[in-house]
C-alpha cells in the first residue's frame, strides 16, 4: 500500500484571517476548516469498502468498468500467505477467478460486467478529501484494536502523514 | 456583506482533473500528474467540461475554499449549513465568520435561487484573485458573459 498527501490546507493562512479578528488559534474549532487530499494506492477493495462508510468525506475510485484486472494485482492477507494450505487454496481460486475474467473479457463480455467475478481481494487507488474532524474520527475508529490490520495501516499512515504535515492540529493521541 | 479568500486548494483545476483522471486510469498519481502538465490547460478544461456536462460533480468536491465573510446574519449562515451540509461556518464574533465549502457545494448554492447572490459573490471573489479562471469561465459561464 501507498499513502501519499497531495495538499492540506496552509495554517498560516487560516492564521492570518484570524489575526486580523482578534481571534486565538483553537485546534478544535479549527478541524472544520483544515481539509486533507491524500491519494491511497495498492490497498484491496475489501478495505475501500470499510473506508467509504465514512461519510463526509470525497472519494473518487479507480473504475474496474474501464480499466482491466490482472492476476498481479491482488492484496494477499498475512494470515492466508504464512499458512501453505490456505497459500494454495487462495491462489487456486484466483487463478481460476482470473482465467474466467480473461476468457469473458477475450469473449467481447465488456469489463463493467466481466467484473463481476473480480475478488474483492483486488488491489485499487483511489483519492480523498475530508476535513481534520472526518479525519480524526476515521483514524480513531480504524486504528482501534478490533479493526481489521489493512484498514489499521491505512489510518496509521494517515495519521503520520497528516500530523507531520499539520502537527498542531494533531496534539491529542488519538490512535488506540 | 463581503467575502474574502482565505485559502484554496493548489492548483485546482489541475486538482479537480487529476480526480477525474483517477477514476479511469490504472497509473500512478505522480504519472497522472505529469500526464495532465504535459497537455496542459485545454486537457483539464476539457475534463472539466466533460464532468459538468454529465453532472458528474464529485470531482469539484477535491476544490476547496476557505471564505472569511463579514457582516453577515446568524440566521443567513444557519440556514446555508443547514441546506449544504458540505459547508462548513464557524462564527468568529458578532457578525464574522469562517466559512469552508468545496466547489460543488459552490455550484449547488449557485444553482439555488436563495442561495445564489451569495455564490455570486464568492465567484467574483475568485475571478477578483484569479484562482480559477477556467472553472469559472465553465461552471458560472452565463454569469461571466453577462457581467
Amino acid at each position: 500500500m501507498r499513502v501519499k498527501l497531495l495538499y492540506c490546507t496552509d495554517l498560516g493562512a487560516l492564521k492570518r484571517v484570524l489575526a486580523q479578528k482578534g481571534v486565538p488559534f483553537d485546534p478544535e474549532v479549527m478541524m472544520d476548516h483544515v481539509v486533507y487530499m491524500f491519494e491511497i494506492e495498492d490497498c484491496s477493495r475489501v478495505t475501500t469498502h470499510q473506508l467509504v462508510r465514512h461519510r463526509a468525506v470525497s472519494y473518487d475510485q479507480e473504475s474496474q468498468r474501464f480499466s482491466a484486472a490482472t492476476r498481479e494485482g491482488v492484496v494477499t492477507p498475512p494470515s492466508v500467505q504464512s499458512n501453505e494450505a490456505a497459500y494454495k487454496a487462495y491462489d487456486d481460486a484466483l487463478k481460476t477467478v482470473y482465467s474466467a475474467y480473461e476468457r469473458m473479457v477475450a469473449a467481447g463480455i465488456p469489463k463493467e460486467d466481466a467484473r463481476y467475478i473480480l475478488p474483492s481481494a483486488i488491489k485499487t487507488k483511489l483519492v480523498m478529501t475530508l476535513n481534520a474532524r472526518s479525519l480524526m474520527h476515521m483514524i480513531w475508529q480504524r486504528t482501534a484494536l478490533q479493526a481489521q490490520w489493512e484498514i489499521r495501516e491505512l489510518a496509521t499512515t494517515l495519521h503520520h502523514l497528516a500530523q507531520d504535515a499539520t502537527p498542531e492540529l494533531w496534539t491529542k493521541i488519538i490512535e488506540r | 456583506m463581503k467575502v474574502s479568500l482565505a485559502w484554496s486548494s493548489p492548483n485546482p483545476e489541475r486538482t479537480i482533473a487529476a480526480a477525474m483522471r483517477r477514476c479511469y486510469s490504472t497509473k500512478a498519481i505522480e504519472e497522472i500528474e505529469t500526464e495532465l502538465e504535459q497537455k496542459g490547460p485545454e486537457y483539464w478544461k476539457y475534463l472539466l467540461s466533460k464532468a459538468l456536462q454529465d453532472k458528474s460533480l464529485d470531482v469539484l468536491e477535491h476544490f476547496v475554499l476557505t471564505l472569511l465573510v463579514e457582516g453577515t446574519e446568524d440566521a443567513e449562515v444557519g440556514a446555508l449549513a443547514r441546506n449544504f451540509p458540505y459547508l462548513r461556518a464557524t462564527r468568529l464574533n458578532e457578525a464574522d465568520w469562517l466559512l469552508t465549502l468545496n466547489a460543488r457545494t459552490l455550484v449547488e448554492l449557485w444553482r439555488d435561487p436563495q442561495s445564489k447572490p451569495f455564490a455570486d459573490m464568492i465567484v467574483t471573489e475568485l475571478d477578483r484573485r484569479g484562482v480559477c479562471p477556467i472553472f469559472n469561465g465553465l461552471a458560472f459561464g452565463a454569469r461571466i458573459n453577462a457581467s
